[in-house]
């Protein structure tokens, strides 16, 4: 029997100053100041259709993600983050998390997102060296990506993430923990520490700069590893390390595959309706200005599909197993209303071949099946 | 109804591009009084039928009426011919079914090795041949130095040749007008005994086998009684007809016709080409002339990717030799691979389009190995044996000797390129036999081991030729050479399926070059691969496929999931075409490695 996974709520805010040449998500170049009284509108408007499916439920994290959400200003964040309590209850020790750009634009109103209720921060600063963030396309420099971590701390922001990159064009291992060790240095409470991968429908998909080898990535991800676990950083999924009790709350329950509702241009969503034992993902219209028309037509703003049962096991392993500790196998039960057998026989042939173990009712990757997750899941595909 | 006197059979002799098709349309056009979209449309709407009915692709033979300048009616059939050097049996028998010939030469290109092939083959057999010159039209048409190649290489007189262009429609008339007045009327004796010759069969799902045949003696009628003198079975004819191109259902073929009879016979063994139909109350003495069995002469495996397939894979051959009777199959078992076929194909070309019928039609995927030609080898007891796959060769100190077939290749050439020609030739162990010059064109002979052709000897020839030279060859014998196993092995395993048999002069560098190029292909993997060639018990050559490090997607969040998983499932089907081999994936173009050996070098 499926039980009622805890809820979260993803907000999409898709506008950018420009659009980076790695970046896979729905962004887009922002001409001129994005219309954000309208969009927090749409948003509202957004979330009350979604209501019906979450009814009863109380949302424990937010994430306000883009794009670039600091774009917006502090009072249209805090419209929002008032509209949505007026709507649905959020719990009081909820995690909100705002993503935010390092530049001086936006760290400047890192204050007013503290008071309108943010209580985290997830800084994009990817890399401190000039050369790289120029090739990234990304519009700070090395002095605001230094004091953005300040900035934060003094806004009232004890708790703040820093993302970063490893295997940049022509970056050798040396630069890489160089990297690192200054965000460390920096004291955030959370880093993600992950290598820049070249998706498709990206700029350096079609023209691929010159990466590192892969002995020379490895070379930076064993020993960054290493580098975080001494100063305290704990590796929870593939690229997430968290000081103790840091671990993002709401990204957990993405892992632990939990419901979030999807609100904003391009957002997906999973709501489980365990009347019917039924989970169904929802998606909106990607392009903002569409989505924008198309507020208040809710057949217009976007799509839903029933996951089927037989979909169910993957998508579970596909989030569930990017965790470091694995699942607990009544969990799977929960949240997928299958018993944890339907993986078999690939579940024993992974445990046989030592890709997967089982330890105190919980299912884990081992150090190679972690290192070869894409080859484990393939395993549990079709 | 034409009478026999108003009856011509022919067949058009081009090479491919050479703008047979073009002219067989033309020809339909002409005599059928209907427009090129009118005709596109019922060529189109046949195709359909067949492609649904799952019978050929197109129209083996078409009976067209044409009405002469003379103002008589001719019935004209022509006979289609597969144009490929590994289909030259099934070309004998359409041209035995003919009077007459017509030569297509491109004026531009002129003659190529292939045509020449066939047109000996039309001569042998007492055809008229009639040269054209098509696609007279190009600005780069050289009529002149074409005939001139006609005359040397081919030996007919080309002064009478017409020159036409099938595209423009161009002397098509003239064209028809020479062939009826050149091409004999069929001889054939109407109140003779029946004989038929079987110019090809195929399977149709509804109708049983649809045999295309040449009424040579006497005729054959509706709900007739049949024998098929090989099998010596007698059928009841059912239905049979002419294509027009459609199927056009007929009372009776008389003497010297062409069309197709159908006999509720169930497989293409009880009806095969070249086989002679006749009257099971009124048999003939003896068959017609020519009929052999289909002899493969190229043999490789063919292996699920999944095993599961295994059945499915025995089926679909099962189909496909109903028929292509030259389609030959029997159970093996590999080591590395599972449970597979071994399979006997005419020749490289013929087995891909099997493979890729196989893998369209029937939606299987598979490994072929790398196809190996029949070996005799003498043992040391004096017995002899024919092997057709390289792991099956006895141990060394059973084998006297071991033969391999010998085949004399024809290579036409123009004389810039003879030069890197015969340095191919003695390259793949050729021994020239002759050699003549042909206006612009050489004629030269090759003895050469089969082997070495089957391997990538058509693509080397047309690169080292810009594409000039074409070739058609033909079985000599068997010869004693020191020949040698190859084996490779994998992280330390031997492969059975990679195992060659090879000339021990070339076995080094055949063994390098090979761990090389399965370096190439063999894709990184969990672990280091080793990759070894080994004769007998002796390493000759290494390399290694170093070890992937990681695999996995960096960033996952709830958005992304069903992009993501598409991700993997894409990941996935690229693995497809693998076969696993002990924990290693080894991809399709692996196991024919020895194919691509040289190729760039």
């Amino acid at each position: 029997m499926l039980a009622i996974p805890p809820l979260s709520l993803y907000i999409h805010i898709p506008w950018c100053v420009r659009k980076c040449p790695y970046c896979d998500f729905n962004s887009h170049r922002a001409d001129g100041a994005p219309p954000e009284s309208s969009y927090v509108n749409a948003l509202l408007a957004d979330l009350e259709r979604e209501l019906p499916a979450v009814a009863g439920r109380t949302v424990e994290t937010i994430f306000i993600g883009g794009g670039t959400p600091s774009l917006f200003g502090a009072d249209a964040i805090g419209a929002l983050l008032a509209g949505v309590r007026a709507r649905v209850e959020v719990a009081e020790e909820a995690e909100i998390t705002l993503e935010a750009n390092p530049g001086t634009a936006e760290s400047g109103k890192f204050r007013g997102f503290r008071e309108a209720g943010v209580n985290r921060l997830s800084i994009g600063v990817q890399s401190f060296e000039p050369e790289p963030l120029r090739r990234l396309g990304r519009i700070h420099g090395r002095e605001e990506a230094l004091r953005a971590a300040d900035l934060a701390r003094e806004a009232g922001f004890d708790n703040f993430n820093l993302d970063l990159m490893f295997g940049l064009p022509e970056q050798s291992p040396d630069q890489a923990l160089e990297d690192l060790q200054t965000a460390i240095g920096l004291g955030p409470t959370h880093l993600s520490f992950y290598q820049l991968t070249l998706e498709p429908n990206t700029l350096f998909h079609k023209y691929p700069p010159p990466l590192p080898e892969d002995d020379a990535i490895w070379a930076m991800q064993r020993e960054g590893q290493a580098r975080l676990a001494e100063h305290g950083y704990c590796q929870y999924e593939v690229s997430a390390y968290g000081q103790e009790g840091f671990r993002c709350r709401h990204n957990l329950n993405y892992w632990r595959f939990g419901d979030y509702l999807g609100l904003g241009a391009g957002a997906h969503g999973k709501v489980t309706d365990p009347k019917t034992g039924t989970i169904t993902r929802t998606w909106k219209i990607k392009h903002p200005q569409h989505y924008l028309d198309a507020a208040g037509q809710p057949e217009r703003q976007g799509g839903r599909k029933k996951v089927e049962r037989d979909e169910l096991p993957f998508e579970f392993l596909m989030n569930a197993l990017r965790l470091r500790e694995g699942f607990a196998e009544a969990l799977f039960f929960e949240r997928t209303g299958l018993p944890v057998e339907i993986l078999e026989p690939k579940l024993s042939a992974c445990l046989d071949e030592g890709w997967l173990e089982r330890r105190n009712g919980f299912l884990r990757c081992t150090e190679t099946g972690y290192n070869f997750l894409d080859n484990v899941l393939q395993r549990f595909l079709r | 109804m034409a009478d026999q006197q108003h009856i011509r059979n022919f067949s058009i002799i081009a090479h491919i591009d050479h703008g047979k098709s073009t002219l067989a349309d033309r020809f339909i056009q002409t005599c059928g009084g209907l427009s090129a979209r009118e005709m596109s449309e019922q060529v189109l709407d046949s195709m359909d039928i067949e492609r649904e009915r799952g019978i050929t692709i197109k129209a083996q033979s078409v009976t067209l009426h044409y009405k002469a300048r003379n103002g008589e009616t001719y019935q004209l059939n022509l006979i289609d011919t597969p144009g490929h050097v590994d289909f030259s049996y099934e070309v004998s028998r359409s041209l035995a079914a003919c009077e007459g010939a017509l030569l297509v030469v491109d004026a531009a290109q002129g003659v190529e090795a292939q045509s020449v092939a066939n047109c000996y083959t039309a001569i042998e057999q007492g055809l008229e041949v009639l040269p054209v010159l098509n696609k007279i039209d190009l600005p780069s048409a050289e009529p002149e130095r074409v005939c001139q190649e006609i005359e040397e290489i081919i030996g007919v007189p080309a002064d009478e040749a017409l020159r036409i262009s099938a595209k423009t429609g161009f002397g098509v008339d003239d064209l028809l007008e020479q062939l009826v007045a050149k091409v004999p009327p069929p001889k054939g004796d109407p109140e003779a005994p029946l004989q038929a010759l079987i110019i090809d069969s195929w399977f149709d799902n509804y109708l049983g086998v649809v045999s295309l045949v040449r009424v040579v003696n006497g005729f054959i009628n509706r709900k007739q009684r049949i024998t098929i003198m090989s099998t010596g079975k007698s059928h009841l004819v059912e239905k049979l007809g002419v294509f027009t191109p459609k199927p056009f259902d007929k009372e009776v073929l008389q003497t010297g016709e062409v069309g197709f009879v159908i006999a509720g016979i169930k497989d293409i063994f009880g009806a095969p080409v070249g086989d002679t139909i006749t009257a099971s109350d009124r048999p003939c003495k003896a068959p017609l002339p020519g009929f052999q069995q289909v002899q493969p002469r190229v043999f490789a495996g063919l292996y699920p990717v999944e095993s599961d397939d295994y059945e499915s894979l025995r089926e679909a051959l099962n189909k496909l030799h109903l028929n292509d009777a030259a389609l030959q199959y029997e159970p093996e078992t590999s080591q590395a691979l599972g449970f597979g076929f071994r399979c006997g194909f005419l020749g490289m070309l013929h087995m891909e389009i099997i493979q890729e019928r196989l893998e369209r039609e029937y939606d299987l995927d598979l490994i072929t190995t790398a196809p190996t030609v029949v070996y005799e080898v003498l043992k040391t007891d004096d017995t002899t044996i024919q092997i057709d796959n390289p792991s099956k060769l006895p141990p060394p100190n059973e084998i006297a000797e071991i033969r391999e077939p010998i085949i004399e290749a024809n290579i036409l050439v123009p004389q810039d390129y003879l030069g890197n020609v015969i340095t191919l030739c003695i390259e793949k162990r050729g021994v020239q036999t002759k050699m003549q010059y042909m206006g612009g064109q050489v004629s030269i002979s090759f003895e050469l081991p089969l082997s070495e052709v089957v391997l990538d000897f058509f693509d080397r020839l047309k690169s080292v030729s810009r594409g000039f030279a074409s070739f058609d060859y033909e079985f000599r014998r068997f010869q004693a050479a020191p020949l040698i196993k190859l084996d490779i092995l994998i992280n330390g395993e031997r492969v059975d399926a990679l195992s060659l048999i090879v000339h021990r002069d070339i076995s080094q560098s055949r063994g390098r070059d090979l761990v090389e190029r399965m370096k190439d292909l063999i894709p990184r993997q969990m672990f280091e691969v080793a990759i070894q060639a080994a004769i007998g018990s002796k390493i000759i050559a290494r390399s290694s496929v170093k070890a992937m490090r990681k695999n996995v997607l960096a960033k996952c969040y709830g958005g992304d999931i069903t992009r993501k998983k598409k991700l993997l499932e894409k990941q996935k089907a690229g693995k497809k075409r693998m076969k696993q081999v002990g924990k290693i994936d080894i991809p399709q173009e692996a196991f024919l490695a020895v194919l691509r050996v040289n190729k760039d070098s």
